[in-house]
């Protein structure tokens, strides 16, 4: 019994439970503060549902919400029942103005509506700027509220979905701070699985990117853009709707405007000021994910023809959708193999795009109608660029120059000639000869190399690597294959080759590798110079001449 | 034409004395009596059952219809069915059935049941006289036989207490004391007791051989079971015959000792050289002999030597005399002038051999026959891949963006390579000088024991001993406080361990010392360990050259002429050393080689030869160089040094094969743009411009001269303004001249105009942009490799011929006259393809089996049918039957009732 205790001992006891004590009080204090506010806004909301006394409740449970300042630590709890308090109120027809009504009810219904719109303001506020945790709650509610109106307030379609609340959903999980989470889940909730959604979210980014963005948004239209990868075909039935549809709609049960607003928000992503980066990713993902969106294709020519004036590895990547667009869509591009042949420059054989560049060329050189001159000008323009390749690109080239002898044989000139004018012999014989083919020439069709020979493929024959040098070799044997699987050769790298030599890890020898037979007197040092008369000459002289152990 | 068919039958009937005379009364009398009647009358009843048939013609199935042309068809010379006789089939099919199915079919639905498995119950041929007998016999048998090894009841002697397979009973007068070496008899005894054992499970055959088994040896009366107590006799009298037979033989075997023994002293003295008429032959009976004996004999005989000394001692000696080899006449001790000649020969045959290697030519034959394997791809594959075939992988074993060294548009920049240490000190011991001196003189003659000249000072301690000693004492003056022996060491932390307390000077002793005490020929397992040691040691010089503190090349230098020498013992172990290397390179640090694998690459560059068109490690190292100078990164001058190295490496490869190295011409003129002072406004060529990360351009001045490059540049970068420019002009005047060093390589090349044009117009450039700017020390080089190039270039333009390459003498149309087969047979298969032919020939006898099997399982569902129809039929006349008689008895009742009936009317 504390009466009993003398005063210093309880004394003691006491401040040292004061001193123990707060932390849990605290917390029980937090718990009943928590518990207390969880009942007063239960009580607010159950007054609002009872009576329109309790209307006024809205405007406490707003200011509740904690975001007026700034909406970094909102009130989720507030912000649901407020959801629940107005789904009630638009299911109820309390926002929907009736011309008959009288005019305090005109009032009410007015001032409901501003209400509403300071909530969905509030909503807006906490996707941009507070936790991520917040964010999708509120985009959740948000999308709550969003079909609740359409599906309660006639005529709202217009007003919610292209101008009014949806667009400031879309611009809010544009811009939302750290949103990644938002837009990964707005993505996955509603865009994909809701194809209205997805339609006034084509609309909706169009109209956001017909204005100059900064890359970064840009980066993140096109991930979700490119999200939405199940393009509609023409039978495909639109049946999975997120709101009640207004019948009389069309434009949403339609492939084709689906696909018009794709194309749209396409074209105003392509149209803005893309990095060199993105327009790399963009040319890269042309074919699977942008251009099956497209009614007409040929609006994309533009971005393609720039991409391709461009140069270097952008070039490479928009070749592809070019090519695409003048099969199949009849596109005129002129100086095409112009083009094609300047982009064989230095850095191509080195480039990580070389493999992909050479499935293309192979497509683009297999027509048998070329003229003749126009191979040769670019197997000659390889032949040049592999004297200096590596070699997983020499293994590349040369096969490929095969098939092209195999199917333009008036080139195969480059590999045999006899010159059959006398006069002209005994000049050769003479003074020898300089390549006819001009390097400097950028038209294909003018750079005489079919009056060339391919001396450096022969140079290639006595390559380091002996993979290597036996490929080099086959343009100067029998052409006895009809043509080489140019696909085999594509994908080698030195990692591949040095792999293919070394082996993971050591299996047996097959025969025991040759070993020198002469011992060097000197490898490093000068050892013993003055017996051979102090000239290095031995093997290995070459290293001691240039460097100094 | 055959007599009619009345004749035939006549005839027949005689043949089989169905007709025949007739007999008399008395003779048939007497054939009653004796039963001989009965018996003939059964043989006639078989002849002419044998008659009928033959003379059925419906029993014969006959071809109706000749085949047309014998030689279309492949069964025409096949009477298919000529003689069959269906009926008969029919029947013994039916027989059959009868045997198998119809039981089957009796006892479906049943379960349990009898089987009879009394001896001879299933076999008709025997009596049931027989059966009994027979059954008689086994049982009584059994009894007589012991049961099992524990069965007390009978008393015999045949248990007996052993050890180790001999008997411990010492009462028997058969129990010499021979026996107790004797191997055989305990063999023997074995065996019996196996045998014994086996006896309790044995069923109805192994009882049989076990009876053979007792049996053996009396065959007189082979109805007589004979009773136990002989059994034992004879087993007992027959292992005394044989234990007399061996004592015999060895007795025989002793004498014949004892007369060799005598002769023991005159063949020492004939081998010690003594008497000049050794005879060779002599030594070589008594082994003879040996192999002659039976082994256990011989065993037996060794065994019994061994116990005494002086023949222990002689057959030492034996073996030993049985592994000398005999003098060989040797050759005559050749002149000067020959050995010379000789050795020119050699050298000459190894050079031409590298050749033949270095056009990528099949060596001789009887080495490179598994070439072909390693290279030709599987043609069986469905699909060939066109890229193997060169030996390239059949796709990237490596996904691209797994490395980020993969691209070669990124790369990777490494700050690892700038190293600050810069005190490598450069001090040479002069205590392994000494031996260096010593080795020299045999290196002069690097002959076929050239293995043996680095080691030389410790020779094989066996052999030379005094020699050796002096050498030790050498050695030991040198360097006091080395050991003599070491051991082999089994991986390079052991190593390492050894050579911890030595010195850096010392190592190559203590290499030395190893290899010597470690000599193949001093142990069947050195040549193992000095393989491994060979490994340790390529490990070992990495190792050093990586350390940060450079070890003196000579000490370098000298651990690579071991290895070197020891590669020619142990070329597998030092080539997957290298290969082990090699990949490390490959996989850790293909773009930054260390200080380490560049000295690596230069040993391995002086004992393999780089000049072959393939080979299993310079191969690799040429991909590791060329990959390293066609990719990596220039970012300090350290950078530029190592590439400079790894470019003179990788041109030192190629001095003698000359071969083109496209990363080399990348890479040098990417350095000279990197270090001209100002930046190349213009591209000089198709080679791929890379700048480097930091700036390394040459400040031009007067102040500084080029000197020769040290290894150091390769890790440390001096911070002293001055000295970097040094350096600079130094890579910058090296990679000239080995540009001007490359130009002299490639000059036959075809495509030199193509690779050297670019050269000159950076050279040129560069002369312009250092023009009057430097030294001329630093001038000259550049004017002198252009003066070459121009002068190359000159003389490549006056050879310059278009292509003529294919001049092949034009293919053979492929021909396709059939292969015309000698005595073709039709029923042959003349299939090429042995494996279709096989399938072909499967498929044939699957079908025919398909056929057979479906051809009796319809018979028998036909058989089942009728066995069933029969036994309904039976059921119903059974029931007919029983219905008739009842009613037949109903009728006899009823007539009975109605005649009593009317008799009861008449009665009234």
């Amino acid at each position: 019994m504390p009466a009993l205790v003398t005063d210093s001992s309880s004394k003691k006891r006491k401040s040292g439970k004061n001193a123990s004590g707060p932390s849990s009080k605290r917390r029980a204090v937090a718990e009943d503060n928590f518990a207390e506010k969880l009942s007063t806004i239960q009580e607010l909301e159950n007054q609002i549902a009872e009576s329109r006394k309790g209307y006024n409740n809205i405007a406490t449970l707003l200011s509740m919400l904690n975001v007026e300042q700034s909406a970094e630590n909102p009130e989720m709890t507030v912000a649901v029942s407020l959801c629940r308090v107005f789904s009630r109120l638009i299911a109820g027809g309390n926002l929907t103005e009736s011309s008959r009504a009288a005019e305090n009810e005109k009032i009410i219904v007015a001032w409901l509506k501003e209400r509403c719109l300071d909530y969905q303001n509030a909503l807006v506020a906490i996707m941009r700027e507070a936790d991520a945790a917040s964010q999708v709650a509120a985009l959740t509610l948000s999308m709550r509220i969003v079909k609740e109106r359409l599906a309660h307030i006639p005529g709202a379609e217009n007003n919610v979905w292209s101008t009014g609340f949806f667009k400031d959903i879309f611009a809010a999980i544009i811009e939302a701070d750290n949103g990644q989470d938002l837009q990964s889940e707005a993505v996955a909730k509603f865009v994909k699985e809701y194809e209205d959604v997805r339609y006034y979210t084509f609309t909706q980014m169009a109209d956001y990117a017909s204005t100059t963005r900064s890359p970064e948004i840009l980066e993140i239209l096109i991930k979700i853009l490119q999200t939405c990868d199940e393009v509609p075909g023409p039978e495909h039935k639109f049946e999975n709707f997120y709101a009640k549809r207004d019948t009389k709609n069309k434009r949403l049960v339609s492939a084709n405007s689906h696909r018009k607003q794709a194309q749209e928000a396409w074209l105003a992503i392509l149209r803005n000021n893309l990095s060199q980066s993105q327009r790399k990713s963009l040319l890269r993902m042309m074919v699977h994910n942008i251009e099956p969106w497209f009614n007409r294709p040929e609006l994309l020519m533009d971005f393609l023809t720039d991409s391709y004036n461009v140069g270097g590895a952008t070039s490479l990547l928009a070749l592809s959708g070019l090519f695409y667009l003048i099969q199949e869509k009849n596109l005129d591009y002129p100086q095409f193999y112009t083009k094609l042949y300047s982009l064989l420059d230095s850095e191509l054989l080195h480039s990580k795009h070389r493999s992909r560049f050479f499935r293309l060329l192979n497509t683009f050189l297999s027509s048998t109608h070329l003229p003749s001159t126009l191979v040769a000008s670019f197997i000659k323009r390889l032949a040049r660029l592999a004297l200096n390749a590596p070699p997983p690109a020499i293994v590349v080239i040369v096969p490929f120059m095969y098939n092209f002898f195999k199917n333009h044989p008036t080139t195969t000139f480059m590999m045999h000639r006899s010159i059959r004018d006398k006069d002209l012999l005994a000049q050769v014989e003479k003074e020898g000869m300089d390549d006819p083919f001009d390097p400097n020439e950028s038209d294909p069709n003018m750079t005489n190399a079919i009056e060339s020979s391919l001396w450096e493929i022969v140079t290639l024959q006595s390559h380091f690597h002996p993979n290597v040098a036996s490929i080099a070799r086959i343009i100067s044997e029998q052409f006895t294959k009809q043509a080489y699987s140019l696909e085999d050769f594509l994908d080698h790298t030195y990692a591949g080759m040095v792999t293919a030599d070394l082996g993971v890890e050591e299996r047996n020898l097959k025969k025991i590798p040759v070993v020198e037979y002469q011992i060097p007197k000197r490898i490093f040092t000068d050892r013993l110079l003055e017996e051979d008369g102090g000239v290095d000459s031995g093997p290995g002289c070459f290293m001691r001449n240039l460097w100094e152990f | 034409m055959p007599p009619s068919q009345l004749k035939q039958l006549k005839a027949s009937l005689r043949e089989n004395g169905v007709l025949g005379p007739q007999k008399s009364k008395k003779e048939k009398r007497q054939n009653t009596k004796t039963g001989v009647g009965a018996k003939n009358r059964n043989q006639r009843e078989v002849a002419l059952q044998a008659i009928r048939d033959r003379f059925n013609p419906f029993e014969i199935k006959t071809i109706n219809k000749s085949s047309k042309f014998d030689v279309t068809t492949r069964d025409g010379n096949t009477t298919a069915g000529g003689g069959a006789r269906p009926g008969v089939t029919k029947s013994l099919g039916e027989e059959r059935r009868r045997a198998t199915l119809l039981k089957e079919m009796n006892s479906r639905n049943k379960v349990g049941g009898l089987v009879d498995r009394r001896f001879g119950e299933n076999d008709p041929t025997m009596t049931p006289e027989e059966r009994a007998a027979e059954r008689f016999a086994r049982e009584s048998q059994r009894k007589m036989r012991k049961e099992s090894m524990f069965n007390l009841e009978d008393d015999d002697d045949e248990m007996q207490l052993t050890h180790m397979g001999q008997s411990l009973s010492f009462d028997g007068p058969n129990q010499d004391d021979f026996e107790a070496g004797d191997l055989e008899d305990a063999e023997s005894d074995e065996e019996t007791s196996r045998k014994r054992k086996r006896i309790p499970d044995g069923d109805e055959d192994q009882d049989q051989d076990q009876e053979d088994f007792i049996d053996y040896g009396d065959e007189e009366q082979p109805g007589r079971k004979k009773t136990k107590a002989e059994v034992m006799k004879e087993v007992i009298a027959k292992s005394k015959f044989y234990k007399a037979e061996r004592q015999q033989a060895k007795d025989d075997d002793e004498d014949l000792r004892e007369e060799l023994d005598k002769e023991l002293p005159d063949l020492f003295e004939a081998l010690r050289g003594v008497k000049p008429a050794a005879k060779p032959a002599k030594p070589e009976a008594p082994k003879q002999d040996f192999s002659e004996m039976n082994p256990e004999r011989a065993a037996m005989l060794e065994e019994s030597q061994n116990s005494k000394d002086p023949e222990k001692e002689y057959d030492q000696r034996l073996r030993q005399m049985t592994f000398d080899q005999r003098s060989k006449p040797t050759d005559r001790t050749k002149t000067e002038e020959e050995k010379v000649e000789e050795e020119a020969e050699r050298l000459k045959k190894l050079e031409n051999d590298r050749l033949r290697r270095m056009r990528g030519e099949q060596l001789t034959d009887d080495e490179e026959d598994n070439m072909d394997e390693d290279e030709i791809p599987d043609d069986d594959e469905s699909e060939i891949d066109d890229a193997a075939h060169f030996g390239l992988p059949a796709y990237p074993t490596e996904t691209r963006p797994e490395l980020g060294v993969e691209d070669e548009d990124d790369f990777i920049i490494d700050e690892d390579l700038v190293e600050t240490d810069s005190n490598a000190s450069l001090d040479m011991g002069d205590s392994d000088m000494e031996e260096e001196e010593e080795d020299s003189s045999s290196d002069e003659s690097d002959g076929p024991d050239g293995e043996d000249e680095l080691i030389n000072g410790m020779t094989l301690p066996t052999e030379d001993s005094a020699a050796a000693s002096t050498v030790a004492e050498v050695s030991k003056e040198a360097n006091g406080k080395l050991a003599f022996t070491y051991p082999c060491p089994k991986d390079h932390e052991s190593f390492l361990g050894i050579t911890k307390s030595v010195a850096v000077e010392e190592i190559p002793t203590v290499i030395q010392r190893i290899r010597a005490l470690h000599h193949p020929r001093l142990k069947p397992g050195n040549k193992d360990k000095l393989g491994r040691f060979a490994e340790i040691l390529v490990e070992h010089v990495s190792y050093m050259g990586n350390k940060t503190e450079q070890p003196p090349f000579a000490i370098l230098e000298n651990i690579i002429r071991h290895i070197h020498s020891l590669a020619k013992t142990h070329p597998l172990n030092v080539t997957i050393a290298c290969r082990a290397q090699l990949r490390e390179i490959g996989k850790e640090r293909p773009l930054n080689l260390l200080p380490g694998d560049l000295i690596l690459l230069t040993g391995l560059s002086t004992f393999f030869p780089t000049s072959d068109h393939f080979h299993t490690t310079a191969t690799p190292a040429h991909l590791c160089l060329a990959r390293y100078l066609g990719q990596c990164t220039t970012t300090s001058l350290a950078d530029l040094a190592s590439g400079t190295f790894a470019a003179s490496l990788s041109l030192q490869y190629q001095q003698v094969s000359k071969r083109y190295m496209p990363e080399f011409v990348n890479y040098t003129l990417n350095a000279l743009c990197n270090l001209a002072p100002t930046e190349p406004a213009v591209k000089f060529g198709a080679f791929p411009y890379r700048k480097s990360q930091g700036s390394v351009q040459l400040a031009p001045s007067k102040k500084v001269t080029p000197r020769k490059l040290q290894f150091r540049d390769v890790t440390t970068t001096p911070f002293d303004p001055q000295a970097q420019e040094e350096l600079k002009i130094s890579l910058l005047t090296t990679l000239v001249s080995l540009l001007g060093s490359a130009s002299d390589i490639w000059a036959e090349k075809s495509a030199f105009t193509e690779i050297f044009t670019p050269v000159r117009a950076v050279l040129q450039y560069l002369r312009q942009s250092l023009k009057g700017k430097v030294y001329a020390a630093a001038q000259e080089p550049i004017q002198s490799t252009l003066g070459k190039i121009d002068s190359h270039l000159a003389q490549t333009r006056l050879v310059r011929r278009p292509l003529f390459l294919h001049d092949h003498k034009p293919l053979a149309i492929k021909t396709a006259i059939p292969k015309f087969e000698e005595n073709f047979n039709p029923d042959k298969h003349y299939d090429p393809d042995r494996e279709r032919a096989e399938s072909n020939r499967l498929k044939k006898e699957f079908k025919r089996e398909r056929k057979g099997a479906m051809r009796e399982l319809r018979k028998d569902a036909s058989f089942v049918a009728r066995e069933q129809l029969r036994e309904k039929k039976e059921r119903d006349a059974e029931y007919e039957k029983k219905y008739k008689r009842l009613v037949a008895e109903i009728q006899s009742q009823e007539g009975r009732a109605a005649n009593e009936y009317e008799r009861a009317r008449g009665r009234r």
